[in-house]
């Protein structure tokens, strides 16, 4: 107990000295390029308006394979996370989880081009990120990697879900009413 | 029925004024959104006011019959959709204002570090106020400048004020783009950049880092090691746990950062490493996430198992895609 007081005592600045280093590293490394990079983004939403982005979305709700990928990547980038999940309402019951987790797995992706659609939890993709920057490389192909994988992780996500989707709502349907969820999805 | 009125006050460290919880026939739910089970600040106000308790996870309710729901949210999502929605909301963690809906939360009708000693039924003279219940919620949209090139009655208008008017709209914006990312980088990044920092460094300067890089490099260094970390993390007991704020996601992801720089890590496991400590991500919103997308309360019964089966399938797969992704990443053609 006195090693621990003592040892107190004596580091007590340091310990705290080290965590401002942490702190400048943070703040001078990531910072002013996100201020500029998030102003951009923000603008470029504005500039290009909710309404043209909102056509692309429905249309893309329309096929499987982009409902699970285009669809909640706009969702995202237009909308930013959390907001982006109420474009499940323009898609049938069976499809709603499914959308939900393609676009909530597509939230910290999004982030390695797309800060601002989720800049709250930037640093899932940031502190490893920053990892690599500390060895003096690049964090760019890193980046693409991440972002082109996300989209086909999100797909097999979204298609998944919607069948365990289905084949829990017909499961239930059976001790209950008939539905047509299962002609609907096929 | 009956029902009483309670008095919710911020507790310590908590943000707001304290909130009138009035129940009456067509609102007397207090849904609890805590990740699964009712906590019991949720089960407290229930008690003292008669209304019901429900469990946000596992049911849906309708926002109408909502006389308040109980969060545990440390400042990203939920804090601000309930807000928004005008649903009275009770934070049993203190966090202020913050993330992308901070603008929805106000003293009006949010309060947080809730306990349930902080919850009092209210004497007889404070019970006016109970009717005082949040109108549509005040939200303040962003003042973005109207678009002038959608404005009429330009017929008259000069070039050179059709031009300023455009260079207006374009400066505006780019002016409200440029408050709302400091906003965000003041409200989200700067404090948890705050935290890491003391974080790291206590990790760094104690030493601890060096027993840490033992533990964690055959687990974060091998293929093995992160689907283990994705397999425990997706079960479904715990990934509505590990999910809020992503906060958990997010440490692991600062640690794992620095052992990649200290080299116990080898830089091109940071793909895989991705994917597998974000496995759970957004595995505790879903009831709230269904909400949003308007579900019926069916859907959300069978949404919530669904994706948190398809995860304990989908985040393993997503680890191994990962690591096959990663062979000739940062192979030395990457340096700078």
């Amino acid at each position: 107990m006195l090693h621990v007081i003592d040892w107190l005592g004596s580091h007590f600045f340091g310990l705290f000295q080290a965590g401002g280093t942490q702190f400048v590293g943070l703040v001078t490394g990531i910072v002013p390029i996100l201020v500029v990079l998030l102003t951009f983004m923000y603008s470029v939403v504005r500039f290009i308006g909710q309404e043209r982005v909102n056509r692309a979305i429905l249309y893309s709700a329309k096929v499987s394979i982009l409902r699970y990928t285009l669809m909640p990547i706009l969702a995202l980038l237009l909308l930013a996370n959390p907001m982006a999940y109420t474009f499940g309402r323009f898609l049938p019951e069976h499809q709603k989880p499914a959308f939900y987790d393609a676009a909530v797995s597509f939230c910290h992706p999004v982030t390695s081009f797309f800060p601002y659609a989720n800049a709250g939890e930037i640093f899932v993709w940031l502190g490893i990120a920053d990892g690599i920057t500390k060895l003096h490389m690049s964090i760019a192909p890193l980046a693409v990697r991440y972002f082109l994988l996300g989209i086909v992780i999100i797909l097999i996500r979204g298609l998944l879900t919607e069948r365990i989707t289905v084949y829990l709502m017909n499961r239930k349907s059976t001790q209950g009413q008939p539905s047509k969820i299962q002609t609907e999805a096929l | 029925m009956a029902y009483r009125s309670v008095r919710v006050n911020p507790g310590e460290g908590g943000w707001g004024k304290g909130l009138i919880i009035a129940p009456h026939d067509h609102k007397a739910k207090v849904v609890s959104v805590t990740g699964g089970g009712i906590h019991p600040v949720a089960q407290r106000i229930a008690e003292l006011t008669g209304a019901v308790a429900v469990d946000g996870f596992r049911t849906q309710v309708p926002k109408e019959e909502m006389c308040c729901v109980v969060v545990n949210c440390g400042g990203t999502a939920r804090i601000g959709v309930y807000p928004r929605m005008g649903v009275l909301t009770i934070d049993v963690i203190p966090s202020g204002p913050s993330g992308p809906l901070a603008q929805y939360i106000k003293e009006t009708n949010f309060v947080s570090g809730v306990r349930p000693e902080t919850v009092e039924l209210t004497t007889d003279a404070t019970d006016t106020q109970a009717e005082s219940r949040p109108g549509v919620a005040d939200s303040t949209p962003n003042q973005v400048p109207a678009n002038p090139f959608n404005a009429g009655n330009s017929t008259d208008r000069s070039f050179f004020l059709k031009l300023s008017g455009v260079m207006g709209y374009i400066v505006g914006t780019l002016y409200q783009s440029g408050r709302e990312a400091v906003d965000m980088i003041i409200r989200n990044i700067l404090p948890f950049m705050a935290f890491v920092s003391l974080l790291i460094g206590f990790v760094v300067y104690t030493g601890l880092g060096h027993d840490l890089a033992t533990v964690v490099a055959p687990l974060g260094g091998t293929v093995w090691g992160l689907a283990l970390i994705v397999i425990v993390g997706t079960f479904p007991l715990f990934s509505p746990m590990l999910g809020p704020g992503a906060v958990v996601a997010q440490i692991v992801g600062v640690f794992v950062g620095t052992e990649i720089a200290a080299g116990v890590i080898p830089p091109q496991y940071a793909l895989p490493a991705l994917f597998a400590i974000d496995g759970q991500v957004g595995c505790d919103f879903i009831p709230v996430a269904m909400a949003l997308g308007e579900a019926t309360v069916e859907t959300t019964e069978v949404g919530v198992p669904a994706v948190l089966f398809s995860r304990q399938v989908t985040g393993v797969v997503a680890v191994v895609l990962a690591w096959l992704a990663s062979f000739g990443l940062y192979s030395t053609a990457h340096i700078k």
